[in-house]
C-alpha cells in the first residue's frame, strides 16, 4: 500500500501545488527581491532588472515616510484595542450563553449574523451610524446622554481608531464566541463538581478551573483577532477611507502607488515586506507563547 | 446541582432573569445597524438625514428599484456566484487530495510539503498582491478567470491544514480493501475517502466562502473598473460615485441592503453548518 501511494503522490499533490506557487510562492519571492530595485510597476527605472538594484534605499524611504511609520503605530494601537475588545466581549458572550438553555440558538444566531456580512457592506452602514445617529441623535447635547467623545468619530484620527474597534467588535465577536462556547463544552462537568464539593465559589472556579482549561481556545481566539486586526482593510476603507491619520498599514500599502507620481512600486513593495515580517513574527511568538501555557488532561 | 449566582443575586430566578434580560439588550444591539439599515433603505435622502431611526414615512420600493439598477444586481450576482462557486470547486478537490496524498505517504517529503503550505498561511496578502497583478497581467489573466485561479491559490493553505487534520484519524484499512478488489485510485479517492471527510469539506467551503463573497480587495486590483464587477465592487463604485454629488445614503443603503441579502438567506437556511464549520475550523488550528 505504501508504494502504492508513493506511486500516486505526484499527481494528486500537483494541482494544488502548482497553484500555490504560481499564485503565492512565487508572486512573495518575487515581490522580496522587487523590495531592493526601483520597480515602477510595468517597468525598472533604470533599464533592467539587474541594473536597478538599489540596495536597501527603498527599506529606507519606507522608515523616512511619516505616513507609512504613522499607520504602522495607528495599526498597533488599534490592534491592542480590538484585540481587548474582542476577545473580553466573545468570552463574556460565551459564558453567558452557556448558562441558558432556552433561547440560546436564537442568540447564538443573532451575535454570529454580522460576521457574514460584508466589511465594506457593514462599513458604509457604521459610517452613516457614527456620523449622523451617534452624533446627532444619541450622544449630542440634545440627545440621550452628552459624550463628545462618541461624537464625529469618523473626522479624528484617534476616535476612528475605537470608532474602528466598535464597528469590528460588532462584527467578530459572534465569530470568536462560537469558538469559546466550543472550549467551554469541551471541560469536563464533573471538575466543577469536584471543585464545589471542595468548597469552591464561582469566582475561584473560572479563575482555577475554566481559565486554564479554556487556554487552547484563548490561544485560537488571540491569534485570529491579532491576525485580523492587523490585516483590517475594507473596514478601514470604508469609514473614514483613511483620511485624518486613519491609515491602517494594509491601506497605507494600497495606497502607496497613489500617493508619489510616479508610482514607486518598490518603496510600496517595501512596506508590504515589512509588513510581512511582523506579522509573521507576531503570529509565531503568539503560538509559541500560549502553547507553552496551555493544560493538558 | 450547585446554584452559581446565589451569593451575588440573592437567587438562581433573579440572576437567569438578569441574565436574559443582558442578552437581550446585546441581542437588539447586534441588531440596530441591520434595522437601521432596513427601515432606511426606503426613504429619501432628505427623509434619511432629518428622521434616521423613524419608520418611512410612505412605503415605497422606489430605491430599491434604482439600487437594483445602479448596481446591476442581476449581472453582479451572477458574476460573483459563479466567482465563489468555481473557486470553491478548485479549493475543495486540489485541496483534499493533496492532503489526502500528504497524509497517507509516508517519509519526510509530504511534511516538507505540508510545512510549505501552512507557513504560507503567515503571508499577508498585501505581500504578494502587486507581483501577482503585475504577474497576472503579463499573462492575460487580470479578469475572471484569473480571480478564480488566485482564490484557489489562496484557499489552498488554510484547506490543506484542515483536510490533513481530518484525514490524519481516518483508518487507512478500507482504502486497501478497495485497491484489492481493483479500483483505481480516483476510485478509492471518490467513493471512499471524499464522502468519510463531508464534515471538513463544509468546514472549508464555509470558511472560504464567507471570505471570497465578501472580498474587497482582489476583486478591486482584478477587475476594477471594468465592466464586469462583483457585488462588493459594484457597491464601492457607487458608492464612490455617488460620494461626488454629496453621499445620496438614498441610494447607499438599499444598496448595501441587496449586496448582503443572498448572504443572509443562506445563513439563516444553513446556519447550524455555519456554526459547526465555524467551531470545527477552529479547533482544529
Amino acid at each position: 500500500m505504501d508504494r502504492y501511494y508513493k506511486r500516486w503522490f505526484w499527481l494528486l499533490v500537483l494541482p494544488a501545488i502548482l497553484l500555490f506557487v504560481c499564485i503565492i510562492a512565487l508572486p512573495f519571492l518575487i515581490g522580496a527581491v522587487y523590495s531592493f530595485t526601483s520597480w515602477r510597476g510595468t517597468y525598472f527605472a533604470g533599464g533592467s532588472l539587474a541594473q536597478s538594484f538599489v540596495g536597501l534605499d527603498n527599506y529606507r524611504s519606507a522608515f523616512a515616510n511619516e505616513q507609512f511609520v504613522h499607520a504602522l503605530l495607528y495599526t498597533t494601537l488599534y490592534t491592542v484595542v480590538a484585540v481587548i475588545a474582542i476577545n473580553l466581549v466573545a468570552l463574556a458572550l460565551a459564558l453567558m450563553l452557556n448558562n441558558i438553555r432556552r433561547g440560546a440558538g436564537l442568540f447564538r444566531t443573532v451575535f454570529f449574523l454580522p460576521n457574514m456580512l460584508g466589511g465594506l457592506a457593514m462599513g458604509f452602514v457604521w459610517q452613516f451610524i457614527f456620523q449622523v445617529v451617534y452624533t446627532e441623535l444619541l450622544f449630542s447635547p440634545d440627545g440621550i446622554l452628552h459624550v463628545e467623545f462618541l461624537r464625529y468619530m469618523t473626522q479624528d484620527g484617534t476616535k476612528a481608531l475605537f470608532a474602528l474597534a466598535i464597528m469590528t467588535t460588532w462584527q467578530s465577536a459572534g465569530y470568536m464566541m462560537l469558538i469559546y462556547i466550543g472550549g467551554l463544552n469541551a471541560i469536563p462537568g464533573d471538575l466543577y463538581e469536584a471543585a464545589q464539593i471542595d468548597g469552591a465559589g464561582p469566582v475561584r472556579r473560572f479563575f482555577k478551573i475554566t481559565l486554564p482549561l479554556l487556554m487552547p481556545s484563548i490561544t485560537v481566539v488571540l491569534f485570529l483577532t491579532l491576525a485580523n486586526s492587523f490585516k483590517l482593510l475594507d473596514q478601514n476603507v470604508a469609514l473614514t477611507d483613511g483620511a485624518f491619520g486613519s491609515r491602517l498599514i494594509a491601506l497605507q500599502i494600497l495606497r502607496t502607488t497613489q500617493d508619489i507620481t510616479p508610482p514607486n512600486y518598490g518603496v510600496a513593495q517595501a512596506q508590504a515586506v515589512i509588513f510581512f515580517v511582523i506579522v509573521a513574527i507576531i503570529s509565531l511568538l503568539q503560538v509559541w507563547l500560549t502553547r507553552r501555557k496551555e493544560v493538558e488532561f | 446541582m450547585g446554584h452559581p449566582g446565589r451569593h451575588y443575586f440573592g437567587g438562581r430566578k433573579l440572576s437567569r432573569a438578569v441574565l436574559y434580560l443582558v442578552l437581550t439588550a446585546l441581542l437588539l444591539y447586534t441588531l440596530m445597524p441591520l434595522v437601521f439599515l432596513v427601515i432606511n433603505s426606503f426613504k429619501g435622502q432628505a427623509e434619511i438625514v432629518r428622521n434616521p431611526l423613524a419608520l418611512p414615512d410612505e412605503f415605497t420600493w422606489d430605491y430599491i428599484a434604482r439600487a437594483f439598477t445602479a448596481i446591476h444586481f442581476p449581472q453582479a450576482l451572477g458574476y460573483t456566484l459563479l466567482i465563489t462557486v468555481l473557486s470553491e470547486a478548485i479549493i475543495v478537490l486540489c485541496s483534499s487530495l493533496c492532503a489526502w496524498a500528504i497524509t497517507r505517504r509516508r517519509g519526510t517529503l509530504p511534511t516538507v510539503v505540508y510545512l510549505c503550505f501552512v507557513a504560507a498561511m503567515l503571508i499577508p496578502f498585501q505581500a504578494v498582491m502587486y507581483p501577482l497583478m503585475s504577474m497576472m497581467d503579463t499573462v492575460g489573466l487580470k479578469n475572471i478567470p484569473g480571480l478564480i485561479l488566485m482564490y484557489g491559490g489562496f484557499g489552498m493553505s488554510l484547506s490543506i491544514f484542515l483536510y490533513c487534520g481530518f484525514i490524519k484519524a481516518v483508518p487507512r484499512g478500507v482504502e486497501e480493501a478497495a485497491l484489492i478488489d481493483g479500483a483505481g485510485i480516483f476510485q478509492i479517492f471518490f467513493r471512499i475517502v471524499f464522502p468519510l471527510i463531508k464534515s471538513t469539506t463544509v468546514t472549508v467551503i464555509i470558511l472560504n466562502g464567507m471570505w471570497i463573497w465578501n472580498d474587497y480587495l482582489l476583486p478591486y486590483l482584478t477587475l476594477g473598473t471594468s465592466e464586469q464587477k462583483t457585488l462588493v465592487l459594484e457597491l464601492f463604485y457607487a458608492k464612490m460615485t455617488s460620494g461626488q454629488f454629496g453621499n445620496p445614503w438614498e441610494l447607499v443603503f438599499p444598496a448595501v441592503l441587496l449586496s448582503i441579502l443572498p448572504m443572509v438567506i443562506v445563513f439563516l437556511c444553513l446556519q447550524k453548518y455555519f456554526v459547526k464549520g465555524v467551531s470545527e475550523g477552529a479547533i482544529k488550528s
